[in-house]
C-alpha cells in the first residue's frame, strides 16, 4: 500500500512538487503521465527514498520512509545507474546480495528469453539491452511496489514491446506497479489508471477505460488535450 | 555491511590490480638502474601510492553521492549509517593493504640494495632478521609496539581527514543540494568543518595541558630523536582525538543519508 | 510459460479510444461463432490471456465477468473459464452479430444512395466475383 499525503519538493530553481496527494491500489498498474518536467521523477525518488521532500507525508504498507521502505520498493530509474566495469552476471548477484527478494532464476529465465548473455559487460550494451537490463533487475524482485521510471526512454521498437512484456508477466493482484512515460500510446494497452501531473499538480486522475469511454478518446488523445497549452 | 565492503572492492580491485602491476613494473625498472634505483622507488613510491589512494578513496564516496550508479548502494535498504560506516572501512583495509604491499616492496629492495652493496644474504639471514624486527628491538630503545603506534596513529588521523571530506560531501547532497555553487560551497564547508576541529583539538589538547608533552616536544626537536618513555603520552591523545572527530562526523554524515539526502 | 517472443498468431490491434474490454468481448465473440472457440472449450487463464494479448490482468478479468454476465463463458469453481455449450446461445449471437453488420451496411449504402434493390444486386454481383477467385 502506497499512501502519498501533501507532497511538496521544492529545487533551488524550481518546484518539482505541489502538495500532491495521491493513494495508490494493490493489484494495479498505475501510468504516471506527464512532459518533462512535470515531476513524474521527483515524486519517484521521493518514494525510492532517493530525494527527501520539503512537506508532506509518504507511507509504505503503513510505515514512513526509510532505508526499511526501500526493501518494499523496486524503482528503476531512467537512468543508466548500472556499474559499467560489470557484467550481467554480476549485477545479478548484486541484486541477490542486496534484495531478500530477488528472485535470481526469474531474472535469468527473462534474460535468456530476451537474448541476453549473462556474460555481456554492461559498459558493451546498447541503450536497448540496459532498458531491458533495468526492467528485467527491477522486475525480478518480489517487492510490493514497482517504479518505473520511463522504461521504454531510448528503446528501440521491438525491445519495447518485450518490456511491456515483461511488465505483464510481473503483474499480480498484490503489487503496485507504477510506471511513468510520455509515450502513451505505446503503454495505454497495459495501465489501469493514469495519473497526469502538469507543473507539479496532479490534473487529472482516473480509470483507463472509464477515461475512454467518458471522453470518447484513448489515453493518448486525451493526453495531447491536457498538455496542448504546454 | 561485510556484502556492502565486498562489492566496494570489486568494483575497484581491477584498478587496483593495474597500480600495483604499474608499480612493480617501475620498481624492475628502476632496479636495473642499481641500487640508488631502488632507493628511489622505496622513497617515492609511497609517496605516489598514498595520493593515489586517497584519491581513490574520495572518489569512491563522492561517486556514489554525485553519479547516477550511486543508486546501485541507495536503493537498497541499507542505512546511511551502514553506507558510510561501509566506506570508511573498505578505506581502512584498503589502506593496510597498501602498507602490506609496500612492506613486500621494502624486504625485496632492501635484499637488493644490502646484496647489491657486498652484504651475504643467506634465506637463513633473512628470517633471523625478520625474527628480530618482530620481536623486539628496531633500533634505539624502539620496538615494535612503537612502530604498530605510531603506523595505528598515522591510519587513524588519515581515516579522521577522509572522514572530513566524506562530511563535506554530505552536506552538499544534503544541507545544501538545493543552493547554487555547490561545489564551490562544499569546498568552504571543508575548510570551515577542518578549522573548527583544529580549533577543538588545539581546546583538547589544552585541556590535556600535558607538560611532558611540550618538554618531549622539544626535546624531539632539539635533538632529533624520539624518546621512547614519552611515546604514549605524545600519540595516544592524538589518537583520541582522532577517533571522536571520526566516530561524531561518521554519526552526522550518516544521519544526513538517512534523513536528509537529495541525489 | 511460453517464451517472450513466442505468441499466438492472433495479436490484436487495439483502438485505444474505445474501451478494450469492449474490443476483446467483440473478438471473443466473433471467435465463438465463427467456430474459432468451439462450445464448451476452455478459455485460456485471464493471466495467460491478458499476458497473450498484451494487455492489462484487470482488462481481461472484466471481459470474462461481462462474458459470463451474458452466459456466454461460464466458470468451473477451481478449473477455469469455459465457452457455453448452449448451441442456442452461439446461433442468437451469430444473428444479433449478422444484424448488427447488416444494419451498418444497409445505413452506410442508403448514405450514398443506393436502393434497397441496389444492395441486393451489389451483393450477388460481389459475391459472384469472389467465388470465381
Amino acid at each position: 500500500m502506497l499512501i502519498i499525503k501533501d507532497l511538496s519538493k521544492k529545487y533551488y530553481n524550481k518546484t518539482a512538487l505541489r502538495k500532491v496527494t495521491l493513494n495508490f491500489e494493490p493489484g494495479k498498474i498505475y501510468g504516471l503521465l506527464g512532459p518533462n518536467g512535470s515531476g513524474k521523477t521527483t515524486l519517484m525518488k521521493v518514494v525510492a527514498g532517493l530525494h527527501k521532500q520539503n512537506s508532506g507525508e509518504v507511507l509504505i504498507n503503513n510505515m514512513e520512509l526509510s532505508h526499511k521502505t526501500k526493501a518494499y520498493v523496486s524503482y528503476m530509474p531512467t537512468e543508466n545507474f548500472l556499474y559499467d566495469s560489470f557484467k550481467v552476471r554480476d549485477l545479478l548477484k548484486f541484486y541477490k546480495d542486496m534484495y531478500d527478494d530477488f528472485r535470481k532464476d526469474y531474472a535469468e529465465e527473462l534474460l535468456c528469453n530476451i537474448d541476453i548473455n549473462l556474460n555481456y559487460k554492461i559498459a558493451n550494451l546498447s541503450s536497448g539491452q540496459v532498458g531491458k537490463v533495468k526492467s528485467v533487475l527491477a522486475l525480478s524482485r518480489d517487492a510490493d511496489i514497482y517504479m518505473l521510471d520511463e522504461p521504454l526512454n531510448g528503446v528501440d521498437i521491438l525491445s519495447r514491446d518485450t518490456i511491456l512484456d515483461i511488465i505483464i508477466r510481473s503483474y499480480n493482484e498484490n503489487k503496485i506497479i507504477i510506471i511513468s512515460t510520455h509515450l502513451v500510446g505505446e503503454i495505454e494497452k497495459i495501465l489501469d489508471s493514469v495519473i497526469f501531473l502538469k507543473d507539479g499538480s496532479v490534473e487529472l486522475l482516473g480509470e483507463v477505460e472509464e477515461l475512454r469511454q467518458s471522453h470518447q478518446l484513448s489515453v493518448e488523445n486525451l493526453y495531447k488535450e491536457v498538455y496542448k497549452d504546454v | 555491511m561485510f556484502k556492502l565492503i565486498k562489492y566496494e572492492f570489486i568494483k575497484k580491485y581491477r584498478l587496483i590490480t593495474l597500480i600495483l602491476i604499474t608499480a612493480v613494473a617501475f620498481n624492475i625498472f628502476l632496479i636495473f638502474r642499481g641500487a640508488e634505483g631502488s632507493l628511489l622507488f622505496l622513497i617515492f613510491s609511497p609517496i605516489v601510492l598514498y595520493i593515489l589512494y586517497l584519491v581513490d578513496i574520495i572518489k569512491m564516496y563522492g561517486d556514489d553521492l554525485n553519479k547516477k550508479t550511486g543508486y546501485m548502494i541507495f536503493m537498497t535498504p541499507n542505512s546511511g549509517y551502514k553506507i558510510i560506516t561501509s566506506k570508511l572501512l573498505t578505506a581502512v583495509l584498503e589502506g593496510l593493504g597498501l602498507l602490506f604491499i609496500y612492506f613486500l616492496f621494502f624486504i625485496a629492495n632492501s635484499l637488493y640494495i644490502i646484496s647489491s652493496l657486498g652484504g651475504y644474504i643467506g634465506l637463513s639471514h633473512v628470517i633471523n632478521e625478520i625474527n628480530s624486527f618482530f620481536s623486539g628491538n628496531i633500533g634505539y630503545q624502539f620496538n615494535i609496539v612503537h612502530l604498530f603506534l605510531f603506523l595505528l596513529t598515522a591510519m587513524v588521523v588519515l581515516i579522521a581527514f577522509i572522514t572530513t571530506v566524506y562530511t563535506a560531501i554530505t552536506i552538499r547532497k544534503s544541507l545544501f543540494s538545493e543552493v547554487k555553487y555547490g561545489g564551490l560551497l562544499s569546498f568552504i564547508i571543508f575548510v570551515f568543518i577542518n578549522w573548527t576541529i583544529s580549533w577543538l583539538s588545539d581546546r583538547f589538547f589544552d585541556f590535556l595541558s600535558i607538560t611532558t608533552y611540550n618538554n618531549n616536544f622539544e626535546f624531539l626537536i632539539d635533538t632529533g630523536r624520539f624518546l621512547p618513555d614519552t611515546f604514549y603520552m605524545f600519540l595516544l591523545p592524538i589518537v583520541a582525538f582522532a577517533l571522536i572527530q571520526i566516530m561524531v562526523l561518521a554519526a552526522f554524515s550518516g544521519y544526513l543519508l538517512e534523513k536528509k539526502i537529495n541525489l | 510459460m511460453t517464451l517472450i517472443h513466442a505468441k499466438e498468431g492472433d495479436q490484436l490491434e487495439f483502438n485505444n479510444n474505445i474501451p478494450i474490454y469492449l474490443q476483446v468481448i467483440e473478438k471473443i465473440k466473433q471467435d465463438i461463432v465463427s467456430g474459432k472457440l468451439k462450445p464448451g472449450e476452455k478459455m485460456p487463464s485471464s493471466r495467460d490471456y491478458s499476458y497473450e494479448l498484451g494487455i492489462n490482468f484487470n482488462t481481461v478479468a472484466r471481459v470474462y465477468k461481462e462474458l459470463e454476465m451474458e452466459e456466454i463463458v461460464f466458470t468451473k469453481r477451481g478449473l477455469g473459464t469455459f465457452v457455453t455449450e448452449s448451441t442456442q446461445l452461439i446461433e442468437k449471437l451469430r444473428k444479433n452479430m449478422a444484424e448488427k453488420l447488416v444494419e451498418e451496411f444497409v445505413s452506410g449504402m442508403k448514405q450514398i444512395g443506393y436502393t434497397q434493390e441496389e444492395m441486393i444486386n451489389f451483393i450477388k454481383s460481389k459475391n459472384r466475383i469472389e467465388r470465381n477467385e
